[in-house]
């Protein structure tokens, strides 16, 4: 009936992708903030979807 | 810069005095109700998640732990990032089931006292570490700045503000139901200081220390490795299961359940929080390397725990305060929302279960201060805590404590709202296991360093790590063996039928499907008797009237359906009050349902399509499509225009279509869920009689509504149940009003009656008119014949009745030719004109002379017509209306325009018409006048050319209670524009 497409994918996007996320920050370097830009992108994607619907009818 | 102890002390008390004022304001509804609803409030009010933890402790602990301190606030991001989802089912069970915390949520699904005993005990015993985190942070902090005084003395000092603060704002309703505005716009600000503060110290350590961020960057360039102790322990693979404590621990910490879910002024806000929480978070995450790179470079004088104090006393001037305003503001944030929300919780499922603090007097005024007494309690307890263990232990250490106790209840709360199969013997064992290894591997060993347990484990043949460091494996074990024991435990075991409901309310992809028991209450007075014993009559009245008008149902009502919704909305509202535990439980004892064996449950349909309802946004896929079926399916049978009515088994009414609505004049909403017999008369004997008769179709029953005959059809249909227990069937009836239809044949067939008489007038009329006029001019001959009295005097006699015949003839004459005239011979004619001109004709009559006739109409009143014939009604009506009239009563006529038809009215005073003639008044030959005074032919006349003008004619008889008549003819109006 209701299922909760969106956390699957989101769970197990996070689970295949974490190696390659910490692999790509621990190369960093100087670049220490690269963890802060891939949150900032999930932060704008998170407002896109609470601008674009009415979320569950709260 | 050194300060003494009583500045800032006084630092510490203006501060919360400050925020005592914000409250105030609050409380007073000084601020507009926007500014505090607005979701900005809510989104700072959450910031109650950054304890001192995240001022003083996640500096500490990437000190320590490198990138791995970004756990703590990615976790929390992740849960608010997935708020749609995660969050949004838990706030919508929060506010339908009034639930104020997590031990509420699990009792009322696990339906389970000792679910939420145990929840509140391990809650608790979890939390206390963190709470005497709080405490140790602002007393040590106070010790680094003013160099002397002893932390314990400080956080035993800092415990009493705390409690009289929590008291004042959070401690002043009994209730749930009763938000704290003022405890969370002083928590908003709490947090919003609290960021400026702790971003102000970053921005000193940036621009104090270095000199920018282009010093920074070359600061780090020269010492490589602050950037690879910041980036090694990425690789040691804790990642995963810190994030999953932080994720877990936002959700069910005490203090953000309650700050998430329990003072939600706005549920919307959630979806801001999605983004702007995170958004917060990161600002402060940014925060915490360069406080720790500026305080490395700066050598500060502190622990890395207090670097953020550090910065300040290394650069001067008054930027340690700074750091120290951030760790008071969180410290007493969290202190005084954990200690608020872990009082209610006690007091729901430790204190009132085990008390009859219930049952007396002044429930309201023993719950407050019960829960005031609990305040002061637990934060007692945070201070033994703290003064026994946590003087000798690291901010982290018992930070980790708090966060991996709060994983034991993820098993839990997962299957609360995605596992409906899980069940209360799961949650126990799995509580249970979970909770001793944490105490065991955890508590104990950091808590106790000579606790033997890794010694004991080794000679078991396991070689398992205990103790703070590990701390991620304690996690992950205890954990796993938590949510397998809590999944096999809840597959073996069965599941009571009431939490099998439970279950089934909170599950997030499943409908509640209620049964309508019946309950033992008939009437709302019989709640207040009933609930008077355990709750006192003042009480009891109030919680009655409060659910009454949560449901805006009267004080009157008596439907089993409102009964049902009033026992369920009394649950809810005393679960606010009490806890779901014992809320349940005075439900069962008092107002019990009927038992099973004296009557038939069936699914309560109504309800459950109340829920689908709700639900519509969250359907997808194939349960989408079905949901837009069902909506096509009852849309139909709403709008069919023939009334249905669907019983149930024990005939209440289930279902009322709008056609109903519309026959009988009573609401859906009036009707569903009572009975057949419990409807207004004379519905309520009419139709039960019919539901329980033998025969299924009744045609042409005639029912006396409002003074008027309706004629209804009846149909009737046994559905029969579909096999399973939980539905067995009903009836469903079906009406059809058939009263147009009705009086479309009386009308047809009166029509051919008056088609038929003309015919026969015609023809009797010229047969009789011959004869007539012969005899006519016999009795002429015969006058100018003779001189004798006698035959002079009969042959008068002869002529008059010979003129009667053929005043008689002409009458016929003139009905037999109605309905001949073409309506293209009609012109506008003015009805005040042909009114005044009937009342002169009728006036040269001897016998109408002294009759008043006022004639009201307008000059502006014009009709498509032929004059002559509404000449002639007017003529037949006002002569009527005279003879009936006594001397000197008035007639009037007047006009009344509505849209395109003007209704000419005549009243009279008169003797009125009598019963036995008002149905059958426009038939040809009847009349209420005396033999010889009328034909009967006039008012069938005036029907007919009324017809002929596309009018129609009817008549009021008595208008008062001394009689009088009102013919009202109702014709087609001229439109003006067409040139008169």
């Amino acid at each position: 009936m209701y299922t909760d497409r969106l956390l699957i994918i989101f769970i197990l996007g996070t689970y295949l992708l974490s190696p390659a996320i910490i692999d790509w920050w621990s190369e960093g370097g100087r670049a220490w903030y690269r963890p802060y830009l891939i949150w900032l992108g999930l932060i704008a994607l998170s407002y896109w979807i609470a601008k674009s619907k009415d979320v569950d009818g709260l | 810069m050194v300060y003494s102890v009583s500045d800032l002390i006084l630092i510490a008390c203006g501060y919360l005095f400050f925020l005592f004022m914000v409250a105030w304001i609050t409380e007073r509804g000084w601020l507009p109700a926007r500014l505090v609803r607005h979701p900005a409030v809510y989104v700072f009010s959450l910031g109650v998640y950054a304890s001192a933890w995240a001022v003083y402790g996640s500096v500490g602990y990437a000190y320590q732990y490198g990138y791995n301190f970004l756990s703590y606030f990615l976790g929390i991001s992740g849960v608010f990032l997935l708020a749609p989802i995660l969050l949004a089912p838990i706030l919508r069970l929060t506010t339908t089931y009034q639930l104020s915390s997590l031990a509420d949520l699990f009792a009322f699904r696990y339906r389970s006292r000792l679910a939420g005993a145990m929840t509140t005990i391990i809650m608790l015993i979890g939390v206390l570490p963190l709470l005497a985190l709080q405490l140790k942070a602002v007393a040590e902090s106070i010790q680094i700045l003013s160099g002397t005084a002893d932390p314990r003395d400080l956080a035993a000092g800092f415990c009493l503000m705390m409690v009289i603060f929590a008291i004042l704002f959070g401690a002043r309703h009994a209730t749930a139901r009763e938000k704290h505005e003022g405890l969370v716009v002083a928590i908003a600000m709490e947090s919003l200081i609290k960021l400026l503060a702790f971003g102000a110290v970053a921005l000193l350590g940036l621009y104090g220390v270095f000199d920018g961020p282009e010093s920074l960057g070359n600061w780090l360039d020269d010492h490589p490795e602050m950037l690879s102790r910041l980036y090694y322990p990425l690789q040691d693979g804790t990642w995963h299961s810190m994030i999953m404590a932080f994720f877990v621990s936002a959700v069910v910490l005490p203090h953000m359940f309650y700050m998430a879910f329990t003072e939600n002024l706005n549920p919307r806000a959630l979806i801001t929080a999605s983004w702007a929480l995170p958004l917060m978070f990161l600002v402060m995450a940014l925060c915490v390397p360069v406080i720790l790179w500026a305080a490395a470079a700066s050598n500060a004088p502190t622990s890395p725990d207090y670097y953020a104090l550090g910065i300040g006393m290394v650069t001067g001037g008054h930027g340690a305060i700074l750091g120290y305003i951030a760790g008071l503001a969180g410290a007493s944030g969290m202190l005084i929302v954990a200690t608020l929300a872990l009082s209610g919780m006690c007091l729901n499922h430790l204190v009132l279960p085990a008390s009859p603090l219930h049952q007396g007097k002044n429930l309201y005024r023993n719950l407050l201060w019960t829960r005031r007494i609990l305040i002061a309690a637990i934060l007692a307890l945070a201070y033994l805590f703290y003064r026994f263990t946590g003087t000798e232990h690291t901010l982290v250490e018992l930070g980790v404590l708090s966060f991996v106790a709060t994983l034991q209840f993820v098993p839990g709360l997962i299957g609360a709202l995605f596992w409906p199969s899980g069940n209360r013997n799961g949650l126990f064992a799995g509580l249970v296991v979970g909770f001793l290894l944490w105490l065991l591997l955890l508590l104990l060993p950091i808590t106790y360093p000579q606790w033997q347990f890794q010694g004991l484990m080794e000679l078991l043949g396991m070689r398992f790590q205990t103790g703070a460091s590990q701390w991620h494996h304690v996690a992950i074990a205890s954990v796993t063996a938590n949510t397998l024991i809590y999944a096999i435990v809840s597959i073996v075991t069965p599941m009571s039928r009431a939490e099998q409901n439970a279950a089934q309310a909170c599950a997030v992809d499943s409908l509640r499907r209620p049964y309508r028991w019946e309950l033992e209450a008939k009437s709302v007075d019989d709640f207040i008797d009933a609930l008077t014993q355990p709750l006192g009559p003042i009480t009891a009245t109030r919680e009655v009237e409060m659910a009454l008008r949560d449901l805006r149902l009267p004080r009157t009502e008596t439907r089993p359906y409102a009964l049902r919704r009033l026992r369920d909305q009394l649950e809810t509202n005393l679960s606010g009050l009490l806890g779901p535990s014992v809320s349940h439980q005075l439900m069962d004892d008092h107002l019990p349902y009927l038992p099973e064996e004296e009557q038939s449950s069936s699914e309560d349909i109504q309800f459950i399509e109340s829920r689908l309802e709700q639900y519509r946004d969250r359907l997808s896929g194939l349960a989408a499509e079905l949901d837009g079926l069902r909506r096509f399916h009852r849309q139909t049978l709403l709008e069919l225009p023939m009334g249905v009515i669907s019983l149930g088994a024990d005939r209440e009414i289930i279902g009322w279509n709008r056609a109903m609505e519309e026959l009988t004049g009573i609401t859906a909403a009036d009707t569903i869920g009572s009975r057949l017999a419990d409807l207004d008369p004379p519905w309520g004997d009419f139709l039960t009689q019919f539901s329980h008769d033998d025969n299924p179709h009744q045609p042409q029953q005639s029912l006396e509504v409002d003074r008027q005959t309706r004629w209804l059809s009846l149909h009737k249909s046994e559905v029969l149940g579909t096999g399973t227990s939980e539905q067995a069937g009903g009836q469903v009836v079906v009406i059809e009003d058939i009263t147009e239809l009705r009086h479309m044949e009386a009308h047809l067939a009166h029509n051919e009656r008056l088609a038929s008489i003309g015919r026969l007038a015609a023809g009797v009329a010229h047969e009789i008119g011959n004869p007539v006029t012969a005899i006519a001019c016999l009795a002429q001959n015969l006058d100018s014949e003779t001189d004798a009295e006698e035959q002079l005097e009969s042959s008068q006699q002869i002529l008059e009745q010979t003129r009667r015949i053929t005043r008689i003839v002409e009458s016929l004459v003139t009905f037999s030719h109605s309905g001949g005239i073409k309506h293209s011979q009609h012109v506008p004619v003015n009805i005040r004109d042909t009114v005044d001109e009937a009342v002169s004709l009728l006036l040269l009559d001897p016998d109408h002379r002294q009759q008043p006739f006022n004639n009201q109409c307008e000059p502006e009143h014009w009709v498509q017509g032929d004059p002559q014939r509404l000449l002639q009604v007017f003529i037949n009506l006002l002569g009527n209306a005279a003879d009936a009239s006594a001397d000197k009563q008035p007639v009037i006529i007047r006009c009344e325009a509505a849209d395109e038809v003007l209704d000419v009215i005549v009243e009279d005073q008169g003797h009125g018409i009598p019963d036995e003639l008002r149905d059958a008044l426009f038939e040809p030959f009847v009349t209420s006048k005396p033999p010889g005074r009328g034909t009967g032919l006039g008012l069938a006349l005036v029907y007919s050319i009324i017809e002929e003008h596309l009018g129609a004619i009817r008549v009021e008889s008595p208008i008062t209670e001394q009689g009088g008549t009102r013919f009202i003819i109702r014709l087609p109006m001229h439109a003006p524009t067409s040139g008169v």
